[in-house]
């Protein structure tokens, strides 16, 4: 008699009292899992702003402002289309290789030709890259990112053949791409139009919808009548083209090619993706999310270097925000999922 | 180890009483009793969302209970997570496999406590000796070098079984255990769950397929809404009485009116002659009219699936001719099938192959619709809630978000009614289905077949692949039975009954029979 009553007091009393404890609890986490992650990202940034300001009175000044925007502009550029790869379950790793490429390939032309002609050529070798990504990964069947695992190194292995390994100087013939449109430099300026454009097709397009559904799954999205081949071709000629024009820029911005431009920016692109909330396996992301993704990493480095603090160990500093903004959404995610 | 000798373990005897459960302020376990001892098959059936499943988890300690208590032989039971359940000798077999498919099947019974001998290392001899025990004290066969990614699926749940039992478990939990098996598998995996019953394991057996019941259940106990509405010896339920008990009286009536009877059937939509394909289907002549549900019925594997694939261009055709209306020729690919022939395709398995699981309910019913709708590559989001709103009170869609719900989160039923309503708003001329109904339940099963009726009475052409006796009998007009690649019988509806049926599906294999 007496053991069992103990045995079932003993059962239902910390539940009592745990309860008001746990509808506590239940109820941030319930406002935690209904935020968009576009939040959790709003929040880290403005976070990250504070810190930045408080340690240095230059941080939040219109001039560093601009700092910051000429510094993720050509990121941006690139994780526009970079994200909508990765929405259907695809990486192009290949892009900063193909960048550094198109710059070399602008300055050698450059040298005797006009800046129209390094412009085209550029970009035409941007498409070349693009398309030669697109035919192998859509068409010929292998994964996407041993292909551009591939041309990661070709590509590169090109521009320093190109440039004989050296830095080529432009003397100033495609500098215009960075001059202000209307007090705005013309690079900002490409990287605000080529993400809104980015975020109009993704959200109101038939393109862009068929690349959430191959990423969500391919199979159904066959059946459906989506052709994804096409579509996958020519997301691939889209980053490849601005892979172009992200090496004009990076050529322009410097007055100099290299063909050792923007050596890791292809693993920056993924990270501010992956920031933004897109998943590695397809089927998740959005074009703010990216555009935040950007910013941090951005601001990070920005803020990071007005704090004297040494590049060694803003890397840390900023692995450790990518690892820990995902966990934070896995975590979300995980919550609203049981 | 506890396979030694004699019976398998101890005979469990499980006492829940007054299980309950809320997740976030709604209670959808309203204290329900279950109650299951060693030897015996306890039938667990409910429509989706039940209760069914947050029972199972509690008994399992995936789930934390708010109330009741667990008493398993007698003493309380304080389970408090899966291991706590285990260490009772609780388990549940999932559909989905929880084995490493890369490693051999010996490896995989050991899984988790692989012996090692004297020097720390795995002791693969005894790894292999101790498979083999287990398989001969279960009277199963399986090769226990083969790679388990190489076994077929009735094998591997098999060997599901055989690993939680190698794990002395004393009640076993089967969820749906032959939704992905043939005939011929299922009646394998019976033979295998008598044996357990015979070695005094207790078993809850979770179903939506009566027939199963009635085969292989002691007991049932049927839940609706959180509640144990009826529960008892399956021989004294009826399968009526079985059904209604787990949807109520109101939807019975319907289910028998299904039968489309006195509707005009029209001009012939789907025309197949002497369709071949090596090695899968020869010979096959079929013709579908509109306005006509005609079930290709066969077991799995009689090359009925494969028919149809190659109808909707995702098969190539080696010999025949087909056409839709007055297109002839044979699809080149879905596309070409959804575009030029007027064909819609439900697939086998909704989750892997039908669904956008990321996108939400409008853009799902719309997707094939797409290349129609949108003007100029534009395809507002205001566009696609249209269609959805065109199609949510006809299809009786259900869920809480509306036409911007993702519709992974909605139940079964309601996905399939999706994929269904896909084609609808296509205004397709024939509609492909395989197995429409698998791991639907019983009331979203009523309304699929109302849907399916509407379809035709528009003058659709409706073509059902299924190995489902009771969906054949229950929605077609007319009925055409493959064996091995053949068409082996033709009727109309009212002039056959299921035994006939089922004996003309299986006759290659009376034959075999016979023969050898």
């Amino acid at each position: 008699m007496d053991d069992t009553s103990v045995a079932a007091g003993g059962e239902s009393s910390p539940e009592a009292t745990s309860s008001v404890g746990i509808s506590t609890r239940a109820r941030i986490a319930r406002v935690f899992v209904a935020m968009p992650p576009e939040v959790v990202l709003i929040v880290v940034l403005v976070a990250l702003g504070l810190i930045f300001a408080q340690g240095s009175e230059f941080f939040l000044t219109t001039r560093n402002m601009r700092n910051v925007l000429l510094s993720v502009s050509v990121l941006g550029i690139l994780a526009a289309p970079g994200t909508l790869l990765l929405i259907s379950g695809n990486f192009d790793l290949s892009v900063a290789s193909a960048a550094a490429l198109c710059g070399c390939i602008a300055g050698v032309v450059a040298e005797e030709n006009s800046a129209a002609a390094a412009i085209l050529a550029a970009l035409g070798v941007g498409l070349l890259a693009g398309i030669f990504n697109g035919i192998l990964s859509a068409y010929a069947g292998i994964a996407s990112i041993v292909v551009t695992l591939g041309t990661w190194l070709g590509y590169r292995g090109l521009a320093r053949l190109f440039s004989n390994g050296q830095t080529i100087r432009m003397n100033g013939k495609v500098d215009f791409i960075t001059n202000d449109i209307f007090g705005v430099p013309a690079q900002i300026v490409l990287f605000v139009l080529i993400t809104v454009l980015a975020w109009f097709v993704v959200r109101y397009t038939r393109f862009g919808r068929s690349v959430y559904a191959i990423g969500s799954n391919p199979t159904a999205a066959r059946l459906s009548g989506i052709r994804q081949k096409p579509t996958i071709f020519v997301m691939f000629i889209v980053s490849g083209l601005l892979a172009g024009l992200a090496g004009l820029i990076l050529a322009s911005q410097l007055d100099a090619a290299s063909g050792n431009a923007a050596t890791g920016v292809e693993l920056e692109v993924v990270a501010a993706i992956i920031l933004g909330g897109a998943s590695l396996s397809g089927g998740r992301g959005t074009i703010p999310g990216t555009v935040l993704g950007v910013f941090i990493l951005g601001i990070m480095q920005n803020g990071l270097t007005l704090l004297s603090i040494s590049s060694f160990w803003q890397d840390v500093a900023t692995g450790v925000v990518l690892v820990a903004a995902v966990g934070l959404d896995q975590v979300r995610l995980r919550l609203s999922g049981s | 180890m506890t396979l030694e000798n004699g019976p398998l373990s101890e005979k469990l005897e499980l006492r829940a009483t007054g299980l309950r459960k809320s997740f976030g302020g709604v209670e959808v376990l309203h204290g329900v009793d279950i109650t299951v001892k060693g030897g015996e098959v306890l039938a667990l059936l409910g429509e989706n969302g039940a209760g069914k499943s947050t029972a199972i988890k509690i008994l399992a300690g995936d789930y934390k209970r708010d109330a009741g208590v667990i008493v398993i032989d007698g003493e309380e039971a304080d389970i408090r997570n899966p291991r706590d359940a285990g260490a009772y000798g609780l388990r549940v077999i999932y559909q989905e496999f929880s084995d490493a498919p890369d490693l051999s099947v010996a490896e995989n019974l050991s899984l988790g406590s692989l012996p090692r001998n004297r020097f720390g290392l795995v002791d693969w001899a005894r790894v292999r000796r101790d498979a083999r025990e287990i398989l001969e004290k279960l009277g199963v066969e399986l090769p226990i070098r083969a790679l388990v990614g190489t076994l077929g699926v009735a094998e591997r749940q098999v060997l599901e079984i055989a690993r939680a039992l190698a794990r002395s478990a004393r009640l076993l939990i089967l969820d749906e255990p032959t939704s992905a098996l043939t005939l011929e598998e299922t009646d394998a995996l019976f033979a295998f769950i008598e044996r357990l019953k015979a070695q005094g394991v207790a078993i809850i057996y979770i179903t939506h397929r009566l027939d199963e019941v009635e085969r292989i259940a002691d007991n049932v106990l049927v839940f609706r809404d959180g509640d144990a509405v009826a529960e008892g010896p399956v021989s004294e339920f009826g399968r009526k009485e079985m059904v209604e008990a787990m949807v109520g009286h109101e939807l019975v009536e319907e289910v028998a009116s299904l039968r489309g009877e006195g509707h005009e059937i029209g001009d012939p939509v789907l025309r197949v002659e002497g369709a071949t394909s090596e090695g899968v289907f020869s010979d096959v002549d079929l013709e579908v009219r509109g306005g006509e549900i005609l079930s290709l019925f066969g077991r799995i594997g009689c090359g009925a699936l494969e028919l149809a694939e190659a109808v909707f261009g995702l098969r190539e055709m080696t010999g025949g001719s087909m056409s839709v209306g007055d297109v002839s020729g044979q699809p080149s690919s879905p596309k070409d099938a959804i575009a030029r022939f007027g064909i819609g395709f439900v697939p086998i398995d909704r989750k892997i192959d039908g669904l956008l699981t990321v996108l939400n309910v409008a853009e799902n019913l719309s997707v094939a619709s797409w290349p129609w709708m949108t003007k100029g590559g534009l395809l507002p989001p205001r566009a696609t809630a249209k269609v959805f709103e065109r199609w949510y009170d006809t299809l009786d869609i259900r869920g809480k978000g509306g036409a911007t719900q993702i519709v992974d989160t909605l139940s079964g039923g309601n996905q399939q009614k999706v994929v269904l309503g896909r084609w609808l708003e296509r205004e397709s001329r024939l509609l492909v289905l395989a197995e429409p109904t698998r791991g639907v339940d019983v009331g979203a099963r009523a309304q699929i077949y109302h849907v399916l009726r509407q379809f035709a009475d528009q003058g659709i052409a409706v073509l059902i692949v299924t190995s489902d006796i009771e969906e054949v009998v229950r929605i077609s007009d007319t009925i055409v039975v493959m064996s091995r690649g053949r068409v082996v019988g033709r009727h109309r509806a009212d002039e056959v009954d299921r035994a006939q049926l089922i004996r003309q599906a299986a006759e290659d294999t009376v034959e075999a029979a016979a023969a050898g």
